[in-house]
């Protein structure tokens, strides 16, 4: 006669070995707070492998407004360069944090990605391929969910902060992103209705009638249902992760007094917590007119939220282990057009790698005079999925079926660029 | 040809084909079935000379004992213990499930737990054929196949014409072999007759349809042979192209002449793939013949020769339906995908509704009929697709066969894990799909007489209980690439402390409203409740326990609330078992 | 002013791409504008076209006119230029953060040949045989003198987006992207105030009044993150000490409460109405009684003639079918000239608000870039236009 021991018991039982306290009745109180800042903290999560936290530039930021300046030239803008801390290297002046941070970012410049339109592009830039019917593949945060992230933490491998859409695809639900809105706040019905008796009550109602089921049946997907039903459960053990108020008064002033700087102070505490994956969505940046202006806005904010969220997770001694990926799903023409603005661009681009896995202060691949073309080097979305991954120690042909077909994580015919990892 | 064809399938295990994508316990089983074939094989033909001979003579097996005896065989030349013949409470709720998409009501289970007859599984079976309900069931699990979750294409979306429409070839038993071929001559408009729809996702997009004709219809995977060729199955880019050349004079035209969005699909008189054969095979400066069309593994297409003068326009003009070509290539692809000697064909339609109701496929994945991928039973599906094709195609036929036999009316107890027991020897573990979950919801909890009751309507069929679109977001697509079951954790959002709980309403008519006001003792309700929600009478452990919760100090409102909403969220509601 | 039949004399090409900035150097027919470039050309117009008499063929492209000299020294582009009223003085403010004070006449520094017409001369020898492409595209340039500017004012750290001139010419304000705004003494090239508007801002507009005692700004944010947008502004202060005279924004929108001023998503539906995407243009009438500012973005732009002792909004003008770029008034007080993305020129009764002219056709038609900035010749016979192709239009209003 099999019964499924109360998820209560398990839960405590790796309470205690992480050295929470629990309640009289039995729910676990996580005294979270006094944990952050302690050593052992710090080695559980450096011993549970790699972490990335992608900065989600929606709209397509112009890489002739941050990275690829073309000063004096026609497609080149009224913006002007500054230097940085890595000689030789510069960017545009709206970005004076990133500047000093250089020597910690790897900068494609020679992006050369397929899909020219916001969702063909949202979805090449999060997934690595081209959308198939055929095939639902899966976004980068399901795969860094699956193959870096923590079974047994209470908290979900894949958040997403402000974004929306994608989906595990063939990985399946149980790989799908636990989404915050814009401002943190928690995802539809993640929330117990309930008070915590009432709670507790129907839950042992429940376990009584999955035990009387469970009793003569074996079949695997009674566990795996109630397994994910403990999953969604374990969650009211960490809400107060999500609680972050204290900690933003705390840092505010290094993030900058803005709403994406709040939202990567987020993503640094979730990394820290043991969060293997963490989106963070800037928008929007598609400036097909007043493109100066509306760079001019948004750029300082982000650049700053970037600069300050570096710092922090070197402070913590995270970076190492942590790969900031920032990307948007296209960049802007070179041309200007007759609205002061840029149209989507996919031929010659910008995206930067910073932290775990990747080499800093390097800025590779040249587009020409004008922004119009890669002039060498160029990085397809299959050879930049592909470096992620073998930056966080994940084979890019690893493979994942869906019906009898195996898809490996990043395109056929990718290439990783080597001369960016370590 | 049978006997030859399994001689040949049976040859193929016996070399053992690599097949590295197979877990080992395949691997396993498939040398396995090699190796007993090669002691059995005179025995094999024997068996197979045997029921080609009894299926034709009168007074023949029913197929529903055709198929006893084949799994039967399997079982004992496996060693395999077969689970016990499923309880009536089990039996009722799984075969409203597979048949209408919904469990049964109250009053339905009380009448089938009830009536004494010994015959009355088959009666039941026939009664729910019988309902319309079947047919709508039915249009939602053949409407995944065709469309999934998310189709592409614009417009798409909203297909009430199509599945409408495939709804009614179910009720009035139209021959599949009809409806199939109605499909893929896509006549009519998205909104009057709806089939045209099919069409309408693969708009400029003629590989992806070829894809998905192969797939659905014949059950050949040829999406590897798009871009090379297979590299373990022997189909070749010459034979995807041959197939796409079909397709490949269609086009999306907007026939809309008011609100409504609405299609038909041309054909032109001319054009052709944009493939002359593979890299390997062009000669350098020579301009390649575009690849004709050929019927895959068969002829090459004759087509009549057009007048010199005939053009087509770049885009049919939309507003008005397109003109017929003067020779069609789809409807020649039609004919020969539905002919009854298509190899492919029969056999996957009979091998797609077993894995329907049995859970796998005779061949599975169901849609992969190659000859590297064996058949547990072959014999069985050899018998099946016979009797299908003397049966004219009858779909209702055959799932009426299969429900009333001995394997699928088994439990669902025992030791085995499998989700889908390869031998059929305990019943399969399948999620309700979102449709069959909120409608089980709303009849069990009683909402739609609240509903009515109170004078309210919902917008459509699903908006009930939380937007349709957060249901099928995350009920829709329960599975991992391979068919496997995994609950989200957003499933899990809604069912602990989503709109779930409003279906549990106090409202008039609503069952947390007949079970509060009942004056019976709390164990007649606690009875009550158990059929209301999991169609069965509950042990007498339950009773007790329920009775207990339900009669215990204060809080008597939230109490029978929980109470319901336990049966309604366990494993027990979720899956078909 | 007077308006019949108006007709377009002049059509000025200078490269550089975006035209930013034109005004009348104290006659008809001197002429300064500004581009993208930081280049300042000045022309000196005859009274007709070389070999034409006045309105000929009305139908071909009115005639080009080579500029005669060439204002150095601004290295981003040029955002406004104002000029003092008997057209000798010139003041410039550009984006990189600096105002440059020119003396028109002054002896030039050097002189340059310039090729002010590369486009046109593309488009010319787009179908010509490759001998006459040769020609076309080598042709001698035009002789222009450089002039260096007489004074520099440095106060700003950011881009200048907005200048206003007083009318005596004694008095400048100045406004960047920092929502700094500085008032200076033109004859002691000093500051005389100084004053910051909202955070996150920047000053779109800036004006004096004809007295330089008041002035006016608006105050405009672009978007900072999701819904975090600042509310644009539009006051006005006292020149003095540069404090807040009238917050016009508060007196337009009485029913807020004043905590809910900060609540972006709310609030934005409201002062968006009245703003639309910031005031990015702004004149006093030269009775200092009226001031006009105009809506700018891809909204509609809508001009407010406002009350300048009360705040009340008198009348709105409506017809710009995008946002407005410029505007200014006729030196008789009675007309508003105002230039727009639609590429339109519109002229405007003060007094009942009525359109009574369209200089050009909306969007397409012959013109298809926005009129950046729009000016009056101070006898109010000739109306200059510049726009973002890099043209200057001049039209004559009484034919």
């Amino acid at each position: 006669m099999k019964t499924l021991c109360t998820p209560l018991e398990h839960v405590n039982r790796r309470l205690l070995l992480k050295g929470a306290l629990t309640t009289a009745a039995g729910g676990a109180l996580m005294n979270w707070g006094g944990l952050f800042n302690s050593d052992a903290m710090a080695k559980e999560v450096k011993k549970q492998g790699k972490h990335c936290i992608l900065i989600w530039l929606q709209g397509g930021c112009s890489q002739f407004e941050t990275f690829d300046m073309k000063v004096g030239r026609p497609t080149g803008g009224p913006f002007r360069e500054i230097s940085t801390n890595v000689a030789g290297a510069r960017v545009c002046e709206l970005m004076p944090g990133i500047a000093q941070k250089m020597d910690k970012l790897t900068v494609i410049r020679s992006m050369r990605t397929s899909q020219v339109d916001h969702g063909g592009g949202t979805y090449s830039m999060h997934t690595g391929w081209t959308r198939t019917p055929a095939v639902r593949f899966p976004e980068i945060g399901a795969i860094v969910a699956k193959y870096c992230g923590d079974v047994e933490s209470n908290l979900p491998s894949f958040i997403k902060i402000g974004s929306g859409g994608g989906g595990a695809g063939l990985l399946g639900p149980q790989y799908d992103s636990f989404a915050l809105d814009r401002d943190g706040g928690l995802p539809r019905n993640s929330a117990s209705r309930f008070p915590a008796e009432q709670e507790l009550r129907r839950h042992r109602l429940r376990n009584f009638v999955e035990n009387q089921f469970a009793q003569d049946r074996s079949a695997e997907p009674i566990r795996v249902h109630q397994e994910a039903y403990d999953r969604a459960r374990r969650l009211n053990n960490v809400r107060d992760r999500f609680e972050l108020d204290a900690e933003w008064a705390k840092s505010r002033n290094n993030y900058g007094n803005s709403k994406i700087g709040r939202r990567m102070m987020t993503a640094a505490r979730l990394v820290e917590a043991g969060v293997a994956f963490v989106e963070v969505r800037h928008t929007d940046y598609d400036f097909h007119g007043d493109n100066f202006e509306g760079h001019k806005a948004l750029v300082p904010p982000m650049e700053h939220a970037w600069a300050a969220l570096l710092e922090d997770l070197e402070a913590r001694g995270l970076l190492d282990d942590t790969l900031v990926v920032w990307m948007g799903e296209i960049g802007r023409t070179p041309k200007i057009n007759n609205r002061c603005g840029r149209d989507h661009y996919v031929r010659s681009w910008s995206t930067a790698l910073a932290g775990g896995g990747v080499k800093g202060g390097l800025v590779y691949g040249e587009s020409d005079k004008d922004g119009v073309d890669v002039k060498e080097n160029k990085v397809t979305e299959g050879d930049l999925f592909a470096t992620i991954y073998t930056a966080l120690g994940v084979d890019p042909k690893t493979e994942n079926f869906a019906g009898v077909r195996p898809i490996p994580l990043a395109q056929f015919g990718h290439r990783v660029v080597k001369d960016i990892l370590i | 040809m049978t006997p030859i064809l399994s001689l040949r399938v049976v040859q193929r295990l016996e070399v053992g084909h690599r097949c590295d994508f197979y877990t080992n316990s395949r691997l396993f089983r498939r040398r396995k079935l090699g190796a007993l074939a090669m002691i059995n094989r005179p025995f094999l033909l024997a068996v197979v000379a045997v029921c080609l001979i009894q299926s034709t003579s009168p007074g023949a097996e029913a197929l529903r004992d055709t198929i006893h005896r084949h799994v039967d065989e399997a079982w004992k030349k496996n060693n395999v213990t077969p689970a016990p013949l499923t309880s009536d409470s089990e039996f009722v709720r799984r075969v409203y499930l597979d048949l209408l998409g919904v469990i049964p009501s109250y009053e339905e289970a009380v009448a089938f737990l009830d009536d004494a007859g010994s015959d009355k599984r088959e009666k039941l079976v026939e009664t729910l054929l019988a309902d319309p309900r079947f047919g709508v069931h039915q249009s939602d699990v053949w409407d995944m196949v065709y469309f999934g979750r998310n189709p592409p294409g614009y417009g798409t979306n909203k297909r009430d014409g199509f599945k409408n429409w495939l709804r009614d070839q179910f009720n009035q038993n139209i021959s599949y072999k009809k409806w199939a071929g109605d499909i893929l001559r896509a006549e009519g408009n998205t909104v009057e007759q709806g089939v045209p729809m099919f069409f309408v996702q693969y708009k400029n997009a003629h590989e992806d349809a070829t894809q998905a004709i192969t797939q659905q219809f014949l059950g050949v995977q040829l999406q590897c042979a798009r871009c090379h060729d297979h590299p373990f199955d022997k189909w070749s880019q010459l034979d995807f192209y041959g197939m796409a050349a079909f397709v490949a004079r269609l086009q999306v035209v907007d026939v809309g002449k008011k609100k409504l969005t609405t299609f038909a699909i041309g054909e032109k008189n001319l054009g052709d793939v944009l493939f002359t054969g593979p890299a390997s095979q062009q000669e350098v400066g020579q301009k390649g013949e575009p690849v004709k069309p050929k019927f895959l593994g068969g002829e090459l297409l004759v087509e009549p020769e057009l007048p010199k003068d005939v053009k087509d326009p770049r885009n049919f003009p939309s507003g008005k339906m397109p003109p017929k070509p003067k020779f069609s290539r789809k409807d020649q692809l039609a004919k020969w995908i539905t002919s009854s000697n298509n190899p492919y064909f029969a056999r996957a339609v009979a091998n797609r509704i077993w894995g329907q109701f049995m859970g796998k496929g005779i061949v599975d994945p169901v849609d992969n009929l190659s000859g590297d991928n064996p058949a547990s039973h072959p014999e069985l599906l050899e018998a099946m697709t016979k009797s299908l094709v003397e049966h004219d195609f009858d779909l209702k036929w055959l799932i009426q066969e299969i429900v009333n036999s001995k394997p699928y009316q088994l439990a669902s107890l025992g030791t085995v894990e499998d989700t889908n027991p390869g031998w059929f020897e305990r019943a399969r573990f399948r999620p309700l799909s979102a449709e069959e979950l909120l409608e089980s919801w709303v009849l069990a909890t009683g909402y739609d007489d609240v509903l009515e009751a109170s004078g309210k309507k919902p917008k459509s069929r699903f908006d009930v209980g939380a937007p349709w679109v957060y249901m099928k977001k995350y009920f829709g697509s329960p599975n991992d690439g391979v068919g496997n079951f995994q609950g989200g954790m957003h499933e899990h959002f809604y069912l602990n402390n989503g709109e779930i709980h409003q279906l549990i309403s106090e409202g008039k008519g609503g069952l947390f409203e007949v079970l509060s006001k009942s004056e019976k003792p709390w164990e007649k309700r606690v009875e009550q409740l158990y059929l209301s929600v999991l169609s069965r009478h509950p042990n007498p452990k339950e009773t007790k326990h329920f009775a207990e919760h339900l009669r215990a100090e204060g809080d008597l409102r939230n109490r029978l609330k929980e109470a319901i909403w336990a049966l309604m969220t366990c494993s027990e509601f979720r899956f078909n078992h | 002013m007077q308006i019949k039949e108006p007709v377009q004399r002049w059509q000025l090409l200078f490269e550089g791409d975006w035209a930013t900035s034109v005004v009348f150097l104290g006659g008809s027919r001197r002429i300064a504008a500004g581009n993208k470039l930081g280049e300042i050309f000045v022309w000196e117009l005859p009274e007709n076209p070389p070999g034409q008499s006045k309105a000929e063929k009305k139908d071909s492209e009115p005639p080009d006119f080579a500029p005669v000299r060439r204002l150095d020294g601004h290295t981003n582009g040029i955002s406004q230029l104002r000029a003092s009223s008997d057209g000798k003085t010139l003041i410039s403010a550009g984006l990189d953060h600096t105002i440059r004070i020119w003396d028109v006449d002054a002896s030039a520094s050097g002189t340059e040949i310039v090729v002010v017409d590369q486009k046109n001369r593309e488009r010319k020898a787009r179908s010509k045989s490759s001998e006459e492409k040769e020609k076309i595209l080598n042709a001698p340039g035009t002789q222009v003198e450089t002039v260096a500017a007489t004074h520099i004012l440095k106060g700003h750290n950011g881009w200048i987006f907005s200048l206003g001139i007083s009318a005596d010419g004694k008095r400048l304000i100045s406004g960047d992207d920092s929502s700094l705004s500085i008032v200076w003494d033109l004859t002691t090239k000093k500051e005389i105030s100084r004053w910051r508007g909202h955070n996150h801002t920047w000053v779109r507009s800036a004006a004096l009044s004809p007295d330089g005692k008041t002035a006016f700004t608006g105050e405009y944010g672009g978007k900072r993150d999701n819904f975090d947008i600042p509310a644009a502004q539009a006051s006005l202060w006292n020149c003095e000490d540069g404090s807040l005279k009238l917050d016009l924004l508060k007196l337009w929108t009485p029913k807020v409460k004043d905590e809910a001023r900060t609540d972006s998503y709310s609030y934005l539906t409201v002062w968006v109405k009245l703003l639309g995407r910031g005031l990015v243009c702004a004149s006093f009438s030269p009775d200092g009684k009226i001031l006009a500012v105009g809506q700018g973005g891809e909204g509609g732009g809508k001009i407010h003639l406002v009350d300048v002792e009360s705040g009340k909004i008198l009348r709105t003008l409506v017809g710009h079918r995008l946002g407005a770029c410029d505007v200014t008034f006729s030196s008789d007080n009675q007309y508003v000239l105002s230039s727009g993305r639609d590429t339109t020129v519109r002229i405007w009764q003060v007094a009942d608000g009525k359109e009574v002219a369209v200089l050009t056709k909306p969007l397409g038609a012959k013109y298809k870039d926005w009129m950046h900035s729009v000016a009056v010749s101070p006898n109010q016979e000739m109306v200059a236009a510049a726009d973002i192709a890099g043209l200057v239009h001049v039209w004559q209003l009484k034919s």
